[in-house]
């Protein structure tokens, strides 16, 4: 079957949908939550960004060549990044290298991974499939590694008792950490596997429902939701578990001790 | 043997100025005895016992065990040779019998069973039960807990026992049993035992020899009898007078 050709909208209709918004913020009015004044300046943001990346990606998409597209990634894992340094409260030290050099190999590896040998279109850098998938693997793999991060500097700082018990019997530091290691992969973990469980049932996925609204079979929008959320969840256990791995470190010195830091402020 | 000399420790505090924690300390503790750290919360008692095993470094001094500089010992190896008792015992989760074998599994060593002479031998010396071993370490008293860890760090054969606050979360009688074990087990294995304390009615009753650490610096050392019996300093004589809880 051909590909259906996609409605376009229409300023007229985008208004028409805006309407919605405004029965939001009526709403909001008559309950007098003292919210309108954002309602409204986060839906003129929402708006003018997508039409910037809209515009954005236009132009990408008619250069046609790697380092756009390329450039467009290194932007998007750098304010991943920052959002990220932004939302976890406790950093752990030296976290933008730490996070930084995690993402890059596990949400890069298995961007690399999904796109060459699954599903393996050419060129490589075709900014139709490379930037929605990376952006939805460095997207959630965000999500996964601020949890890990923040996990890890809660559980280093909530279990010091323990800690500090198997150091003294001669733990080292991987050891002695073990526990709040495994449990920050966990919680990592927790989110991604949920949205495996309910998706389909609970929700149907945006990047499926968006490749049926544009024509795509039901059934091709499948199989390729089905590579994406794999890969995801593969990004988003890389990504943890080289946080986690790297990061334990800095919270002990060379000698197998607790620095003062990590359970102290 | 235990010894320390001119150890200090100096931190930065907010404004970034560097501050005194603890200066010029300078003791022995031998084989046999019970050497008690004494004074008042927050004089630098735990900071400093926790250099001993390098749980801690100083910034300056050192720490002789027998005739080896402690600093220069890999922490693990160190850690085998000087076992340590913490304020609050912590069970790792698991019978009492896996409390026991952790020190092992940490050195990748296969651990002892239940009918083994070192965990008979060392529930023998903590004055514990063998029916306790397959019972969960967390559903214990706190007394018991204690006398857990205390085992748990006599079981890889130490010279040296660092004790910190041992007895402070446990009521008087169980703190008191306690003691009697400490002091037993100290003259039996010919242990170097250091035990920091706030309590002045423990240290009276189990050290032989007793060290007042204020303000971080220590202001008397001398044989237990005569330091409380005849105070010289100030601090001290005011710390006897007014013992903290």
């Amino acid at each position: 079957m051909a590909a259906e050709k996609v409605v376009t909208l229409e300023l007229v209709d985008l208004a028409l949908a805006y309407g919605l918004i405004l029965i939001a913020v009526g709403l909001a009015r008559m309950e007098r939550i003292g919210q309108e004044k954002q309602m409204l300046w986060a839906s003129a943001r929402m708006v003018l960004q997508l039409i910037a990346v809209g515009y954005l990606l236009h132009l990408v998409f008619a250069i046609r060549s790697p380092l756009p597209v390329l450039l467009m990634l290194l932007v998007m894992a750098g304010f991943s990044l920052q959002v990220m340094g932004a939302r976890v409260r406790h950093r752990m030290p030296d976290f933008y290298r730490v996070v930084g050099i995690s993402m890059f190999i596990g949400c890069g590896g298995v961007t690399f991974f999904l796109c060459s040998l699954v599903i393996s279109y050419t060129p490589w850098y075709d900014p139709r499939y490379l930037i929605p998938l990376a952006g939805m693997i460095i997207g959630n793999s965000m999500n996964g590694a601020s949890l890990a991060a923040e996990r890890l500097s809660a559980e280093i700082r909530e279990r010091r008792e323990e800690i500090e018990t198997a150091l003294c019997l001669g733990a080292t530091s991987r050891q002695a950490s073990e526990m709040a290691v495994r449990t920050a992969f966990r919680a990592a973990l927790i989110p991604t596997m949920n949205t495996m469980a309910a998706t389909g049932i609970v929700s149907l996925p945006g990047m499926m429902t968006g490749q049926i609204l544009s024509g795509t079979e039901p059934i091709v929008a499948v199989r390729y939701q089905i590579a994406i959320m794999c890969a995801i969840t593969g990004a988003v256990a890389i990504t943890s578990f080289l946080i986690l791995l790297q990061g334990y470190r800095h919270y002990f010195t060379v000698a197998h001790q607790l620095k003062e830091s990590a359970w102290k402020g | 043997m235990v010894r320390l000399e001119d150890v200090g420790m100096v931190r930065l505090n907010p404004k970034g100025e560097e501050v005194a924690i603890l200066a010029g300390i300078s003791f022995s503790a031998r084989p046999g005895e019970i050497t008690a750290i004494v004074g008042p919360s927050g004089g630098g008692k735990s900071t400093l016992v926790r250099f001993v095993n390098r749980l801690d470094e100083p910034t300056s001094g050192r720490i002789w065990l027998d005739w080896e500089d402690v600093s220069a010992l890999d922490p693990l190896q160190l850690r085998r040779r000087v076992g340590m008792v913490l304020q609050k015992p912590f069970m790792f989760e698991g019978t009492v019998l896996a409390n026991l074998q952790r020190p092992f599994l940490y050195r990748n060593a296969p651990p002892p069973g239940a009918g083994s002479g070192e965990v008979l031998g060392v529930l023998e010396l903590a004055r514990l039960s063998p029916e306790l071993l397959e019972r969960d370490a967390r559903t214990l008293s706190l007394g018991q807990q204690q006398r857990v860890s205390l085992a748990r760090a006599l079981i890889t054969g130490p010279q040296v026992l660092l004790l910190d606050e041992p007895t402070s979360a446990l009521d008087r009688p169980t703190s008191d049993r306690l003691a009697a074990t400490l002091q037993e087990i100290c003259r039996s294995q010919r242990l170097t035992v250091i035990l920091v304390t706030h309590d002045l009615r423990l240290a009276e009753r189990v050290a032989d020899y007793l060290l007042y650490l204020e303000g971080g610096q220590i202001l008397e050392e001398g044989k237990t009898e005569d330091l409380l019996i005849r105070p010289k300093t100030a601090e001290l004589v005011r710390f006897l007078a007014e013992p903290e809880e």
